[in-house]
């Protein structure tokens, strides 16, 4: 068992020497997941900017902006009264609201006051979700402004000190904010809800462990050509043990650039917890036995690594059209539900995308993991015959 | 590296055939190796050393006939065989992002050394391939004849009784050749055999103790340089190049 480890060790050191192969390794993952973090912004929750002019030097207008601070995906930026219409002439801004300066003081003495929002048109699909979060902000602020301004004139001024009022309000608002009177709650329905990161990000993984597996299977025909096989066939090395190391290797790599990928994913966008990221790290592995397998043979029907390369490609992209990277196969009708059932891709990403979005575990994965290991078992049994059917091959 | 095998002849071949492709690439080829000779296998291109080697090596499996290397049959007992030879290919079949040290240690590893005896005798070849001072060094640095150097002392690994080296010299600079033909010389009076393939017929004079001339998958002469010279004319001034094309013809064969 010495040998074959020694064989991936090897291959690992070559891996990791060879700069152009650990730059792809480790920046190809970098960049897929700034590619995914960009084109979502790190979820599906709303992301905006609320364009602020405070005139206000009270505390009401601080209480306003810090509750707008606390909304999920909500950056503030301030502006003075003509920055602000100087960047709405120039369509910098869409929509700005304008706090009085007078804010505070009509909230405290009960009267009523006003938010100003300035804006170019409609102000932009944006600007109005920002201008309903600003508008609630503060009606909450109005609203418990009037419940003290009330309660403070219905009680006789001997019944109570001002101080004591003050905080009998601030315990029943907390209470009522803890356990609102009318609660919102969020249902999914359907699947075309569920978080964009968690639909792609699986489908991203197994294209990218098919394209670790492809280039490494060109890896074993450029040693064929070089003589490096040949070599080791006349060493007391048995090709059992030659095969064993080179899908050692070929597991350890892609599982490490899983776990590079999978790595920045989750402690980026923390799309799940750390039980899901385990689970999806173990299930990653089973996927590059299968997918290592499949490069074995593919290593062993290429004669140069060109031929390598173009079954690989063509592999990936079969695998990664068909096999749902892009849709969910499940769901899909027709020929390409089909089709879909022929990739080793669809069975991955079906239960990445399970155990990502934690309706499922990896326990639950009985059917993707008995193909998965089929998958493997067979592919390294085809690869083993064709090494075997290869000119000096035993 | 004293050959286990007490009888003069280490290397027997005996009838071998093989075709590749619809080829006839060996055909009836015998000869003998002798204990601590340097035998050479000469012929033009295609005429199947390469093939002959590879199953000498146990690469391929001959068709027909056999070989016996040190008592051990190619054919039957293959690991055996393995643990008597050392083969450098026309390739230099080395990983090139790996040091020099780190390739002698895993061919080492893999021809069954232990990790100290691995280190010591990877540092031991790399003395005698003149390349000590560049063990930790990759081997893409490397210019052809080092990497030509190193393709022999990776062969040496294993500390074979018999070495094979199929045309070690190619495209090297005579400096290394030079130094690869002391080295072969050096070996073969430390105890090893070796079978040298070669298309430079100087290389083959100044070497080999005797020579086997294939063509066309067969052995068509075998004997000693000086008895070959002699069969068309003067030993003293014929040269081995004009025996060669005597017995092969003058046609190009590629």
């Amino acid at each position: 068992m010495i040998r074959p480890l020694y064989i991936a060790f090897v291959e690992l050191n070559r891996y990791i020497r060879d700069r152009g192969a650990l730059a792809l390794g480790i920046a190809l993952p970098i960049v897929i997941f700034a590619v995914m973090y960009g084109a979502f912004g790190g979820g599906t929750a709303f992301n905006g900017t609320a364009h602020i002019a405070d005139l206000d030097p009270g505390p009401k207008s601080d209480e306003l902006i810090d509750r707008l601070s606390q909304v999920q995906g909500l950056d503030i930026e301030f502006y003075t009264e003509s920055e602000m219409d100087d960047a709405l002439s120039r369509s910098a801004v869409t929509l700005g609201a304008i706090i009085p300066a007078d804010f505070s003081k009509s909230l405290d003495a009960g009267e009523p006051t006003s938010i100003t929002f300035r804006q170019r048109g409609s102000g932009g699909g944006e600007g109005q979700i920002v201008a309903s979060i600003i508008r609630g902000a503060a009606q909450e602020i109005a609203d418990e402004a009037l419940v003290r301004s009330v309660v403070n004139r219905s009680i006789p001024d001997a019944a109570a000190t001002p101080d004591a009022v003050d905080d009998t309000i601030d315990a029943i608002l907390a209470q009522a904010a803890d356990s609102p009177p009318v609660a919102v709650r969020t249902q999914i329905i359907g699947e075309d809800e569920q978080d964009v990161i968690l639909l792609f990000l699986p489908g991203t993984l197994v294209m990218f462990l098919m394209f670790t597996i492809m280039l490494g299977s060109t890896s074993i025909v450029e040693d064929r050509r070089i003589g490096i096989l040949e070599r080791l066939l006349t060493t007391r090395l048995s090709v059992n043990q030659l095969f064993i190391g080179k899908f050692i290797s070929f597991v350890v790599i892609a599982a490490f650039q899983a776990f590079i990928l999978l790595g920045l994913a989750f402690v980026v966008l923390r799309p799940a917890g750390p039980t899901v990221f385990a689970q999806m790290i173990a299930f990653s592995i089973l996927v590059s036995l299968a997918l290592s397998a499949l490069g074995l043979v593919i290593a062993g029907v290429s004669k140069t690594q060109d031929q390598a390369s173009w079954y690989g490609v063509s592999f990936t992209l079969y695998m990664s059209v068909f096999g749902g990277a892009f849709f969910d196969a499940g769901t899909a009708a027709g020929p390409l539900e089909f089709l879909s059932r022929f990739t080793v891709s669809r069975y991955a990403i079906d239960a990445l995308r399970s155990i990502a979005s934690g309706a499922e575990t990896i326990f639950d994965q009985s059917l993707e993991i008995a193909v998965l290991g089929a998958v493997a078992a067979l592919g390294l049994t085809a690869a083993r015959l064709l090494f075997r059917a290869a000119e000096g091959g035993r | 590296m004293t050959n286990p095998h007490d009888s003069d002849e280490f290397l027997v071949a005996a009838d071998i055939h093989k075709s590749l492709g619809g080829l006839q690439a060996v055909d009836g080829v015998s000869f003998t190796i002798r204990n601590q000779e340097i035998f050479g296998l000469l012929g033009p291109n295609g005429a199947g050393k390469t093939t002959t080697i590879r199953i000498l090596a146990t690469v391929l499996r001959p068709d027909e006939g056999n070989v016996k290397i040190g008592g051990h049959s190619v054919v039957d007992s293959a690991d055996e065989v393995r643990k008597l030879i050392g083969v450098c290919p026309q390739e230099v079949a080395l990983y090139p992002e790996l040091s020099a040290l780190d390739n002698l240690t895993f061919f080492g590893r893999m021809a069954g050394l232990g990790r100290r005896e691995t280190q010591s005798v990877a540092r031991e070849n790399l003395e005698r391939v003149g390349l000590a001072d560049r063990g930790k060094d990759a081997v893409s640095k490397f210019s052809g004849g080092m990497k030509r150097r190193m393709n022999i002392a990776v062969a040496l690994m294993s500390n074979p009784a018999l070495l094979m080296l199929d045309e070690p010299t190619v495209g090297i600079d005579p400096q290394s050749r030079s130094h690869i033909f002391e080295t072969i010389l050096q070996l073969r009076n430390e105890g090893m055999t070796v079978l040298y393939t070669t298309h430079y017929m100087e290389e083959a004079d100044r070497l080999c103790d005797r020579i086997g001339i294939i063509d066309n998958g067969r052995v068509i002469a075998l004997d000693t340089v000086q008895a070959l010279k002699a069969r068309i004319g003067d030993p003293d001034s014929t040269t081995l190049e004009e025996v060669f094309l005597d017995l092969t013809g003058r046609s190009l064969r590629d």
